[in-house]
């Protein structure tokens, strides 16, 4: 940072000598520092950026710095011998496969839906209906509430006595399932419960952007004679693009991080097996079993992969000009 | 063309008005349908927090309970419970939306309104802090509120132990937020006329004055939309409660801390009071996402 | 008020790869107290940007800008005693008008709460907004919000105002009106003026003088009729006027200037400034005479292509073998197009450009009872 001021005073001072050609009169150099708008803008941005700051970056680099160390159950860490044990250990850790498997099956399946189902809600939303705030109101409102209290209400619905679930694949004649307790179906279960939860948000998403297309192209199409259907496809879904774009990184971020949910809705540090994600894995070693340094190096990970996100959207929205 | 510019003509005839009524009813049919999907979980979570164990058994569990069926014994238990947790929640979220509010403000105009080289790239910094996974900080988030801060200990005389933790979540929620609120607050401010800005440098004002007499008075409406967007978002966090807050029995546990370990019992699961707790963690989310639906809506969009 | 004084002011900018843009270079004009001085050019000609540096909203890469002998580059804006009108008139949307005109009092003096009062109000009845006072810009018509804009900037009292293209939202009617509007204020007031516009007409029926810009450089400074009549460049001499002169490219051979299609006989005191290098025929198309009969020495046969009919003038396109020009004409003559006319040249109407320079080697003779002599 020090360097970074240094280097803007020089330059300014360089370009003040080239200017004045030495008529600088008696305006004195602090004075002017303080005209400068990176100096008069940081008292607005200085603040919440190192609060931001401490708490995001250095406790990334923290993290990553207890994920050497091979420090467990309680007191302090110890920094004085650091190695890559955890991370040997990461890649040898049957778990970490099966959570890893989870986690992407969840990641696709998860986002790949709810893009679907925004989709087709926003469309219709996007019709002209009546009463279209109420219904958006509707569809978005499980979005609104807390994963710990939609948890409550997904055990209730995949009670397997006679929870609504059941007794709806009940009248095709197949069940009841142990919804949450099969290994083979819990992942599906789960994720059925957090499309309810998130189509409602990718909805709301794809409405703006639908919404910001001038109706222009949609009479133009019309005019050309185009069917409603080839009209969307053809005309109206290219151009979602963005919009479909920013909502998938925010569900893939989503599910990467997926925690609460889980925890809820297992009551407790383990899910039920087949549900298991690197996110809850790494919260059970760290807090569960005070496995503090291995549980930084599953932290790490989901750090690289969300980074993995993360980095081409930016890199995409900046050359964009969106940022 | 001038076919079909006749074709088009025709389309106004009885015929195919009854198949656009057709068209319509199927339209609202799948809406209805729809509305039915997003809010039988919670409808059937309603009904069966009024149930008596007897109506439990013998209603369905989307049905509402006969009159003899009907208590709200598992309510007032679930309200006894949750209360403190409620206060909590409230004494964190609230002060933790306002800063995050005034700080994205703020943070947002120094990185938009005010020119200078470089500041894309400290506001990709702030955007990519909201991304970032929680599990990622989580470790040593909790090392350093429970062995280096210590508030409880070096506040001690000032605060009590559960003070100490609600304005550790106070300061944690904060930071977290700062990145979303940054960036709901520059998306409006990129939209504000520079022209006007610099017409008010030329008035004379300083940028203190400019972020105070015009930008903050213009930015009411985008207030409300991280007030009620942000409110929402702490209140319903869980992960910094669990850890930071650490057990359900604490003092200054959270409202969903509470909640995620209610009606757990050897005997099994109490859904109506599993459900009655949801209502009532859920209540006040609820109560502002209804009333302020399209200020929520509008914080999500961007 | 104040002389305000450019001396070989040059803003560069640096884009994001590394490489420069020259936006305005070595730019000096003299702007005397009182004057109102437009600066005019195509878009991208660095008129903005220079009034920008004068207000103090943009750095100066190098050279100076003056007020009254003091130097203020250096100085932030809002210590320049300096009020600038912007295109969007950039009022403060939720201010009432009273606020919007208080706004600068009360952030750059230390005016009593009466003063500022008053001084409004005598302001806003100078431009007819009084009654508007407690109204938003939001409920305010476009020439209500310009009004307001103006008077935002007049009752600051400033020692210069700067105007960046005021005129440019308002419709064609509205313009004009506003136009003369601006004038009386700035008559009145004899504050110091810096006008941009990109539509010579506004430069040449308000400004005292035109300072006229293309690519960054400062072609020409001088009186509307000076630039008109008297243009320093090719440049100028296109920019200024509509529709625009006319050019012809041509090339000296003897006592004559020969081009495509047709040969322009010049007299002696003409052909003495030209050397055998290829040169530019510049003549306006209200210049140009439709006659009867033919065979004068600057008369030759043309084909009408295309009549636009003004109601007072008909500009008439015309072409002799594949050389296109206009000419404009009393609007009551009958013309149709493909008929063959007779068009005259008339030789103390020219001005001749050097065609790699643009410089003007010759610009029209002026008969004595035009406007003003020559500078």
């Amino acid at each position: 940072m020090k360097r970074v001021l240094a280097f803007l005073r020089r330059r300014r001072d360089e370009s003040r000598a080239r200017t004045d050609g030495g008529s600088t009169e008696s305006r004195s150099t602090a004075r002017r520092w303080l005209d400068n708008d990176f100096v008069r803008s940081a008292p607005f941005w200085g603040p919440p950026f190192l609060l931001m700051g401490f708490f995001v970056y250095a406790a990334i680099g923290w993290n990553f710095l207890l994920s050497l160390t091979d420090y467990t159950g309680f007191g302090g860490a110890d920094y004085s011998s650091l190695d890559f044990e955890n991370y040997r250990r990461l890649f040898e850790d049957p778990a970490i496969w099966e959570a890893t498997r989870n986690t992407f099956v969840l990641l696709v399946v998860f986002t790949i839906t709810c893009l679907l189902i925004g989709l087709g809600l926003a469309i219709l939303l996007d019709r002209q209906v009546r009463f279209g705030r109420g219904f958006r109101t509707i569809y978005l409102l499980p979005f609104a509430l807390s994963f710990i209290v939609t948890a409550q209400f997904w055990r209730w619905m995949y009670n397997v006595n006679d929870g609504i679930v059941n007794q709806f694949v009940g009248i095709f004649g197949i069940g009841p399932y142990n919804w949450l307790g099969n290994p083979q179906i819990v992942l599906g279960a789960v994720i059925f419960a957090l499309v309810w939860q998130f189509s409602g948000y990718t909805m709301v998403i794809y409405l703006a952007a639908l919404r910001s297309i001038p109706t222009d192209q949609y009479e133009a199409s019309r005019v050309d004679g185009a069917s409603t259907l080839r009209m969307y496809r053809r005309v109206i879904i290219p151009q979602l693009r963005p919009a479909m774009v920013s909502a998938s990184v925010t569900l893939v971020l989503f599910a990467l991080k997926a925690f609460d949910f889980l925890y809820a809705v297992f009551g407790g540090y383990r899910p039920r097996q087949g549900a298991d994600i690197l996110a809850t894995k790494m919260v059970r070693e760290a807090f569960g079993q005070s496995q503090w340094a291995y549980g930084s190096a599953i932290a790490i990970a989901l750090f690289v992969l969300s980074l993995a996100v993360i980095a081409p959207y930016l890199y995409n929205q900046y050359t964009r000009g969106n940022l | 063309m001038s076919e079909r510019s006749v074709s088009v003509g025709d389309e106004t005839s009885d015929e195919t008005t009854t198949a656009f009524d057709l068209r319509r009813i199927g339209l609202y049919a799948t809406m209805l349908g729809l509305v039915v999907f997003y809010l039988l979980p919670i409808e059937s979570g309603l009904v069966t927090s009024i149930k008596t164990s007897e109506a439990l058994i013998n209603t369905q569990p989307f049905a509402p309970p006969g009159p003899a069926g009907v208590t709200l014994e598992k309510w007032q238990f679930a309200f006894d419970t949750l209360w403190s947790g409620m206060i909590n929640s409230m004494l964190f979220t609230i002060p933790a939306t306002l800063l995050c509010a005034v700080l994205g403000s703020m943070a947002a105009y120094g990185l938009t309104l005010v020119d200078w080289r470089g500041q894309v790239a400290v506001f990709a910094l702030f955007i990519a802090g909201i991304f970032i996974p929680y599990q990622a900080v989580i470790v040593p988030l909790t090392q350093f509120w429970s062995q280096y801060a210590m508030l409880e200990m070096r506040l001690g005389l000032l605060l009590s132990a559960r003070s100490a933790t609600l304005l550790e979540l106070i300061i944690t929620h904060t930071a977290y937020g700062i990145p979303i609120c940054t960036l709901l607050f520059r998306s409006q401010y990129k939209t504000m006329s520079w022209e006007m800005i610099e017409a008010a440098r030329l008035d004379g004002a300083t940028v203190w004055r400019i972020y105070k007499r015009i930008v903050l008075p213009l930015s009411i409406p985008m207030f409300a939309v991280v007030f009620i967007f942000q409110f929402t978002q702490i209140w319903n966090e869980f992960l910094f409660s669990l850890t930071i807050i650490g057990s359900v029995s604490d003092p200054a546990a959270s409202a969903t801390l509470i909640l995620s370990g209610l009606g757990e019992a050897l005997e099994g699961v109490d859904y109506p009071l599993r459900m009655a707790g949801a209502f009532i963690t859920a209540l006040p989310t609820l109560v502002v996402y209804l009333l302020f639906a399209d200020e929520f809506a509008e914080g999500v969009e961007v | 008020m104040a002389h305000t004084k450019l001396d070989t002011v040059t803003k560069v900018f640096t884009e994001d790869d590394g490489s420069e843009i020259i936006a305005v270079d070595e730019v000096s004009i003299d702007i005397d107290d009182g004057e109102f001085l437009v600066l005019v050019g195509p878009s991208g000609c660095g008129k903005s940007t220079t009034l920008r540096m004068i207000a103090g909203l943009e750095s100066i890469t190098s050279g100076t800008i003056s007020l009254d002998d003091r130097v203020i580059n250096n100085i932030p804006a809002k210590d320049r005693d300096i009020a600038m009108v912007f295109q969007s008139y950039a009022l403060y949307p939720h201010m009432t008008v009273r606020e919007n005109m208080s706004f600068g009092l009360e952030e750059s003096t230390d005016m009593g709460d009466d003063e500022i009062r008053t001084r409004v109000e005598e302001t806003a009845e100078m431009m007819g907004i009084e009654r508007l006072l407690e109204r938003k810009p939001g409920e305010l018509s476009g020439g209500q919000q310009q009004r307001v804009a103006l008077g935002r900037s007049i009752v600051r009292d400033p020692a210069v105002f700067l105007m960046d293209e005021p005129l440019s939202n308002l419709d064609a009617k509205l313009r004009s009106s506003m136009r003369t509007e601006l004038q009386r204020i700035q008559d009145e007031l004899g504050v110091t003026t810096v006008y941009v516009t990109h539509d010579q007409t506004e430069a040449m029926t308000m400004g005292d003088r035109i300072a006229i810009l293309d690519g960054g450089v400062l072609q020409q400074v001088a009186t509307p009729l000076e630039c008109y009549h008297r243009p320093e460049n090719q440049f100028v001499a296109g920019f200024i006027g509509d529709p625009s002169m006319n050019f012809f490219d041509m090339r000296l051979e003897g006592e004559r200037l020969a081009g495509e299609g047709f040969e322009y006989p010049l007299s002696s005191d003409i052909t003495g400034k030209l050397d055998d290098s290829p040169v530019v025929l510049g003549i306006r198309p209200e210049d140009i005479e439709l006659i009867d009969g033919t065979g004068g020495d600057h008369e030759y046969a043309a084909e009408v292509l295309v009549v636009e009919p003004m109601g007072n003038e008909n500009n008439v396109h015309l072409r002799i073998g594949d050389t296109r020009f206009i000419a404009t004409v009393n609007g009551m003559r009958r013309i149709t197009e493909g008929e063959t006319v007779t068009i005259r040249l008339p030789e103390k109407a020219i001005h001749v450009f050097d065609r790699e320079t643009g410089e003007a080697l010759h610009n029209r003779r002026l008969d004595e009872e035009l406007a003003e002599p020559p500078v």
